[in-house]
């Protein structure tokens, strides 16, 4: 194997990681769900499952459709809230954050007290977390018909709301539209780093029935097929802002990796694909670090960015 | 019962033939798996071959032997994941995620009444094995559409059932009429210690309704698709007895009747 000597480190606006790469939240569980097919310390970081202040029971069944090349998903952010959730997982995530892997958490919402309560219940039960994730986009909560950072404005105020309640990092999950003039209000508000994109809101009807295929009209497209768009928006968002970005959309090889680090992001997530694919993300690491070295650099620092027009 | 870890498997395909019209028998070599994998409890299948297609195929399986190291799948083709399946021939290779969920958790005494709609009847095979070592009693209904899409009844005698009663739609074999109809005929004479049921959902509704009226307990086998099979995606939701909702591959997928909302 290339690339023994390639420093494959990166700071995720503070969150260091070994290397660049994350699993996107909602698509890894708690983590150790995947102990049984690789060993997860290997990863930079893995994102949790997004959690409440509250229980949430998310959205009815069915959830789940398949499209070409696709998925989309109508789950709502069910979760046992923060408090179960650190009972429960917490002595796996505090061992995983000692064997070298970071744990980023994310925080979901109804409302902005609610974005308030969640981050203060991790400031005091996470304490194994090295950074939250603030998801202010999914596309299967309702916040008064629209997610909650789905402008600027709005998008700001959440930021505002929350960046004094705790010292950790603080990672912002965009929604796949308006991504350059929401990065900068983020930005302007004390994010240190963001990711992109969510799943994009799409529909799938039975034409049999005239009923959507989920239980609700749309639901949150994700896999192969949507990398193209959240590449390009990483490179939108490379060119608004000056802080981190962590590339998610449609990975499924190391190469789909190596193009959001071109883009602009300096960690990659692995979504959909762990869940089709369970021990995928070893092998896409290990072409990740072949890649580095095949460019003929020493650190993936010096890749990120470095697309050519 | 403890079971072995979702796990990553390498399998070969020995078999896979038509055993009744739509409905196909896949032998695998999957030694591990053949040891781990209890009765009810479920694999998630990769077909090769077309990367559009993402999703993993979630199939239980009707017997496991682990000194031969096979495993035994009934399936029906349904869709162009299960036909692509079907397409499979002896010495082609893939991955399954498995053993996973929870099966069937064997009755304390018996006699036991299977009850089996279409494609339904792996699992319900599975539990006939299940009760034949165990030395209980038990009856099975199987119902399909039609003759040439049954499948189930000759197992279920060749593992000792007492008594095999058959339903079909359009009455080519069997009785024509529902699996619920046979069922309310052998509860009216005989007694039961609990009922374990897999088919379409309206027919299990109707078993579990029968069943509780006879104050049976009930174990069902259920049916959703799935995201990744090992409690990462929460696509699988059930709505659940007292609200909120179980999963289907970590609480399931055989389930207490009485655990669900009907």
């Amino acid at each position: 194997m290339v690339g023994k000597s390639v420093s494959m480190a990166v700071s995720l606006g503070g969150i260091q990681m070994k290397n660049p790469l994350n699993t996107a939240s909602g698509t890894f569980g708690y983590g150790w769900q995947f102990e049984s097919f690789f060993d997860v310390s290997q990863l930079g970081a893995i994102t949790t499952k997004g959690c409440s202040a509250e229980p949430w029971e998310g959205n009815p069944a069915p959830r789940l459709a398949e499209l070409p090349s696709t998925i989309m998903n109508s789950v709502g952010l069910q979760n046992p809230g923060v408090a179960s959730f650190a009972r429960q997982s917490g002595p796996y995530l505090s061992k995983l954050d000692e064997r070298g892997c970071a744990v980023i958490c994310q925080v979901a919402g109804h409302s902005i007290e609610e974005y308030v309560r969640a981050v203060e219940l991790y400031e005091e039960l996470a304490p194994f977390a090295s950074g939250l994730e603030l998801n202010i986009s999914c596309p299967n909560v309702s916040a008064g018909g629209a997610a909650m950072g789905a402008t600027p404005a709005a998008a700001a105020e959440v930021m505002r709301a929350v960046r004094g309640r705790t010292r950790l990092p603080l990672v912002v999950k965009m929604a796949p539209h308006d991504v350059a003039e929401i990065a900068r209000a983020l930005e302007s508000e004390g994010a240190d780093a963001l990711s992109l994109i969510n799943t994009i809101p799409g529909m799938a009807i039975d034409v049999r029935t005239r009923r959507s295929r989920v239980s609700r009209p749309t639901a949150g497209v994700s896999g192969p097929a949507i990398h193209a768009i959240a590449v390009r928006m990483v490179w939108e968002a490379h060119q608004a802002v000056r802080i981190p970005l962590c590339g998610i959309g449609g990975v499924t090889s190391g190469a789909d990796a190596a193009e959001f680090i071109l883009a602009g992001a300096t960690a990659v997530s692995i979504g959909t694909a762990n869940l089709t694919n369970p021990d995928c993300a070893p092998r896409i690491l290990a072409e990740l670090q072949d890649w580095v070295a095949s460019q003929g650099v020493n650190d993936v620092n010096d890749l990120i960015g470095a697309f050519e027009c | 019962m403890a079971s072995a870890r979702n796990e990553l498997h390498e399998f070969e395909v020995l078999r896979n033939e038509e055993l009744a019209q739509g409905i196909w028998r896949l032998v695998l070599h999957a030694p591990r798996l053949s040891e781990g994998i209890r009765p009810g409890q479920f694999m998630n299948l990769e077909v090769p071959g077309d990367n559009s297609h993402i999703l993993r195929i979630p199939l239980s399986f009707s017997r496991a032997d682990a000194g031969a190291g096979v495993v035994e799948l009934v399936y029906a083709v349904v869709g162009e994941g299960t036909r692509r399946l079907s397409q499979m021939g002896p010495g082609a290779v893939s991955t399954l995620v498995g053993p996973a969920g929870h099966g069937w958790r064997l009755p304390s005494a018996g006699p036991v009444l299977l009850v089996a709609g279409g494609v339904g009847a792996p699992p319900v095979i599975a539990a006939a094995e299940m009760l034949s070592l165990a030395g209980l009693e038990f009856d099975a209904i199987f119902g399909a559409q039609t003759a040439a899409r049954l499948w189930g009844p000759e197992r279920a005698h060749d593992l000792g059932a007492r008594r095999v009663a058959i339903t079909t739609d359009d009455g080519t074999a069997g009785v024509r009429g529902f699996t619920t109809q046979a069922m309310e005929r052998l509860l009216a004479t005989e007694e039961y210690a609990q009922v374990m049921t897999c088919g379409p959902l309206p027919m299990m509704a109707g078993v579990v309704r029968l069943a509780q009226a006879s104050g049976l307990s009930c174990q069902v086998s259920m049916e959703r698709m799935m995201g990744c099979g090992f409690g990462a995606c929460n696509c699988c939701n059930i709505a659940a007895a007292h609200g909120g909702y179980k999963s289907c591959c970590m609480d399931g997928p055989v389930f207490g009747a009485e655990e669900l909302a009907w």
